[in-house]
């Protein structure tokens, strides 16, 4: 056992996954096991996305008024459909740019989930369970990719995310922990020592000395971990990968493509970083809570978001990268199909029960719609989606067997999805 | 309020006279029954653990050097490491009882209570979105308090059980406020009080301990009428906590698996009910009863843990018959002897820090270095909690101008999060039940304890230094203030070479404090 460590910490590993590596005959035996199951169910999905890019439309948009818009119905509100790349799907009229991608999209508009409260709801759409559920906490969606395919001896955290508060990783440990990139524009904070390059380097040095002389006296524990993490830190400092996180970078064109605005910013810092090799970005774009103001608010937020996601795509397909990078929009739920005249400005207010959010990339076949609502956009009659089918089908994508169990440090088996989910059938 | 201290000192004093009997000359000859009972409680643990080492042939370490037990006490006892002061004194202090006065200090110290309140908060407090909107310093200055006035366990859980009442009246409502359902409250005490797993007998009958669902949901009908009026509600300007006939809507929904039952003593009969809604106060009865088989073990466990790193039953809140403890009699025994004690928290832990066994030094040794963690033929290495690494740093560094420490204000990404300290604590808090010996901090966290404005201000090293003019003096102090020991003649060869690489005598005293504060010997109780 210790020697595997020993090797595992040579490598890269900390003792934690080292020791998760040491009784990987769980891994080996539930990777076998999976994939007659996936055969045999109705929906085959290629897993082809080797990174996931997150936009999160913080406080749940407006189906009906971007991308599940209902004419005809009574909360009609005010945006006009307009047609777009893909043949008889409509979406609002102020999302121009993202029109002319939608042969690149494929539109979840049976989104169906069951808390309507936001933070409930967010946790609930970043992990897959309810908080609570069990009495344990859950890793984020993005914990769970680093921990399943992010390249333990990468130098950068393999889970970014860039203007949110955090979920954590909770029982997959400090390794899957999100990076927080607080303002794109600055980077990751502290990454820059304060002093020049050789004097810090000599005190390095003489961090190093001081961590052989305890090393002698106690060679195992956590005074180990600790000297790899510096390690670690220290590898990331200087890194060449590092350098993703500088925008200045990026050709003015670029800058011109993703706009100026912070999402724009932090829409193109996730391609940098997806380029660089890391497996799970979320960009956070704030303000569709439009209970009171909505139609001006999401016309202004959809013009926030309609160049820079026109511009990731655009950009990802350029690099040859589209095929291999997941993107997904979403947020915590939808907006109620009748518009309330509370304030002085119409508002809509949340609604958990039908919802769309969108996936391209990664193997998605784009240009179509999955799942359909009513005529209200208040029901979904055709093809509800659950978190779980939704987590799963993400899982899947990403080549990770969504049904895996790992064990927490308390012992108990918990599934990376809880049981009972339907893959979406996006390819 | 003036009222309130003179109590304490009252009791503080009671406290100190009733301490080891080397203490003092003026404590009676005749050793009180608490004097007593902490020396039994050191006897039969060291008793226990000799004896199962010498079965398995596993080799004892010796004892700690003074410095080692200084650094390790203040940790365990109090929360920071000792300051630069009572590092000199106590390492030159001849006195042989030392190590005894020394444990009573710190227990008698305010930080005592406060280090308690960070730990026991995190425990009693869920974490869920509710949560985050409560004024929750109000509980943990009650705890504190209560901790440092030695109220006793089970009148203290009596206190948390039963809390009624306004937030601003009766802190210890704040246990209430936080649970966001029954379930969850049920969850909570199983978990903190019986030392019990109970969660999976939510929704089904326990795998491996024969608790059926029933057991659960008839603990569960003891809180079924708390009512609570959380933050920002329009009745109350204060949140309240009653119990009370309550109406089931959408939003405190029973979860699909409940089962209506009877209240229930867990593992025990159903309850007597009478006319009044209020069944909390039938539980907290059972609960601190003499008869009750689960409060005191699972104080104990969770105490010894809290010096050892894991309970003598681990995981901690897993007691059951399929998981015994790796010293099965010794738990009994010190469970009994802490029923004896009247739940008398600090004496219990002068107990353990007095023991051989808490004073064995952490370093492996030929004949114990493969062994078991819970042989504690060595000390386990603990990691610093957040709480304790930012209160050894600010006594390192100074306290810090608002937030310097922290993260830079508006960044935090965590809500909820006050002062300086509770950003740190947030930034660098691990996953939750985390085995103490794990490390959990990742690349952010040693970025900022490389890279933050406040681990490189010059400042904190010269002060520290004293502005000796003797280089050797200076690492001295920077020494003893960090790691709290005198630096061996190779570390001073190795900062004299680094001395020759900086001519600049400011920048080396700068250069070693900051390898001193990231170092792995700071970061971890040894």
């Amino acid at each position: 056992m210790s020697s595997i460590i020993s090797h595992a910490m040579a490598s890269g590993l900390n003792r934690r996954d080292a020791m998760k590596l040491a009784v990987s005959g769980v891994a080996a035996s539930s990777f076998s096991g999976w994939l007659p199951v996936l055969a045999n169910a109705e929906t085959r999905l290629t897993s082809k996305a080797k990174s996931c890019i997150v936009l999160w439309m913080d406080g749940g948009p407006s189906h009906k008024d971007t991308f599940d818009l209902k004419p005809d119905s009574q909360g009609a509100g005010e945006f006009k459909p307009i047609s777009t790349s893909a043949t008889g799907v409509a979406i609002s009229e102020h999302l121009p740019k993202l029109a002319k991608q939608m042969h690149r999209i494929a539109l979840l508009r049976g989104m169906s989930t069951l808390e309507g409260a936001h933070p409930r709801a967010k946790y609930m759409l970043h992990t897959g369970y309810r908080e609570g559920q069990g009495g344990i906490q859950y890793p984020a969606l993005g914990s769970i990719v680093s921990s399943e395919v992010g390249r333990p001896e990468f130098p950068i955290p393999s889970f970014v995310s860039i203007g949110n508060r955090s979920y954590t990783s909770a029982y997959l440990g400090p390794r899957h922990q999100p990076l927080v990139v607080t303002d794109p524009s600055r980077g990751v904070e502290n990454l820059k020592s304060a002093l020049g390059g050789s004097q810090f380097d000599a005190r390095v040095g003489l961090l190093e000395n001081m961590e052989a002389g305890f090393r002698r006296e106690y060679p195992i524990g956590a005074g180990l971990d600790h000297q790899v993490n510096y390690q670690r830190a220290v590898t990331m400092m200087k890194s060449r990968e590092a350098a993703a996180f500088d925008l200045s970078k990026e050709p003015e064109n670029m800058q011109e493509m993703y706009g100026s605005s912070k999402f724009g910013q932090g829409c193109l810092l996730a391609r940098r970083l997806v380029e660089t090799g890391v497996k799970f970005v979320e960009v956070n774009l704030g303000g569709w809570d439009t209970h009171l103001d909505n139609f001006e608010r999401v016309k202004k937020l959809s013009g926030t978001i309609d160049q820079p996601a026109s511009a990731l795509l655009d950009d990802l397909a350029a690099r040859g990268m589209l095929d291999s990078t997941l993107v997904i929009w979403m947020g915590d739920f939808g907006r109620t199909p009748k518009i309330n005249t509370r304030g002085e400005k119409p508002g809509r207010d949340h609604f958990p029960r039908a919802w769309t959010s969108w996936m391209a990339g990664g193997g998605v076949k784009g240009g179509r719609v999955i799942g359909r609502t009513d005529k209200e956009g208040g029901t979904v009659e055709d093809r509800p989606i659950a978190v779980i089918d939704f987590m799963a089908t993400v899982c899947t994508l990403m080549g990770i067997d969504p049904t895996k169990q790992i064990q927490t440090p308390i012992g108990r088996p918990i599934r990376l999805v809880d049981k009972g989910h339907k893959l979406i059938e996006v390819c | 309020m003036k009222r309130l201290i003179g109590v304490l000192v009252v009791l503080v004093l009671a406290s100190q006279a009733m301490a080891w009997p080397e203490k003092s000359p003026e404590t009676p000859k005749q050793a009180t029954a608490t004097q007593q009972g902490t020396a039994a409680i050191a006897r039969a643990i060291d008793k226990a653990v000799a004896a199962k080492c010498q079965e398995s042939g596993i080799a004892l370490s010796p004892q700690t050097t003074d410095a080692e037990f200084l650094r390790r006490v203040h940790l365990d006892l109090a929360g920071r490491i000792p300051t630069l002061e009572r590092t000199r004194s106590f390492l030159g202090s001849t006195e042989p009882d030392k190590r005894a006065k020394l444990v009573d200090e710190l227990l008698a110290s305010s930080d005592y209570g406060r280090h308690m309140a960070d730990i026991w908060q995190v425990l009693l407090l869920s974490k869920n979105s509710v949560a985050r909107r409560l004024d929750t310093d109000v509980f943990v200055d009650w705890l504190a308090e209560s901790f440092n006035k030695n109220q006793s366990w089970d009148n203290l859980v009596r206190e948390i059980i039963t809390a009624k009442g306004a937030q601003d009246k009766n802190p210890a409502t704040t246990f209430w406020l936080s649970q966001a359902s029954v379930d969850n409250m049920t969850d909570t005490v199983c978990k903190v009080f019986l030392g019990v797993q109970l969660q999976c007998a939510q929704c089904h009958n326990h795998p491996f301990t024969g608790w059926k669902q029933d057991e659960y949901w008839g603990l569960a009908a003891f809180f079924l009428n708390v009512k609570a009026l959380p933050p920002g509600n329009k009745q109350t300007t204060s949140p309240v906590v009653s119990e009370g006939k309550l109406v089931r809507k959408k939003n405190n929904a029973l979860p699909e698996s409940a089962k209506v039952l009877p209240p229930k003593y867990f593992g025990g009969p159903v309850a007597k009910v009478g006319s009044s809604l209020e069944m909390r106060p039938l539980l907290a009865d059972w609960l601190c009863a003499d008869t009750n088989p689960y409060l005191a073990r699972s104080m104990v466990n969770r105490l010894w843990a809290q010096m050892f790193s894991r309970g003598l039953v681990h995981p901690i809140d897993n007691i059951h018959d399929g998981n015994p403890a790796s010293h099965p009699e010794l738990l009994e025994e010190l469970t009994r002897r802490f029923k004896d004690g009247k739940y008398d928290v600090k004496a219990f832990l002068r107990g353990l820090c007095l023991s051989e066994t808490y004073q064995r030094s952490s370093k492996p040794i030929e004949g114990n270095k493969d062994a078991v963690v819970d042989s504690y033929a060595r000390m386990p290495m603990k990691v610093l909690t957040p709480e304790q690494l930012y209160d050894s740093l600010i006594q390192v560094l100074g306290s810090p101008e608002r937030g310097a420490m922290a993260r830079k204000a508006g960044t935090t990404p965590v809500k909820g999060a006050k002062g300086p300290r509770a950003q740190f604590v947030a930034f660098f808090s691990g996953e939750e039940d985390a085995d103490a010996t794990e490390y959990q901090v990742g690349i952010p966290q040693a970025l900022q304890l490389m890279n933050a404005p406040r681990t490189n201000a010059p400042g904190a090293a010269l002060k520290l230094a004293g502005g000796a003019t003797d280089p050797v003096k200076a690492l001295e102090s920077l020494y003893m203030a960090t790691l709290n020991r005198t630096p061996t003649s190779a570390e001073l060869a190795m900062a004299r070479d680094h001395m020759k690489k900086v001519s600049n005598a400011r920048q080396v005293a700068s250069d070693v404090l900051w390898a001193l504060i990231n170092s792995s010997e700071f970061t971890t109780n040894h």
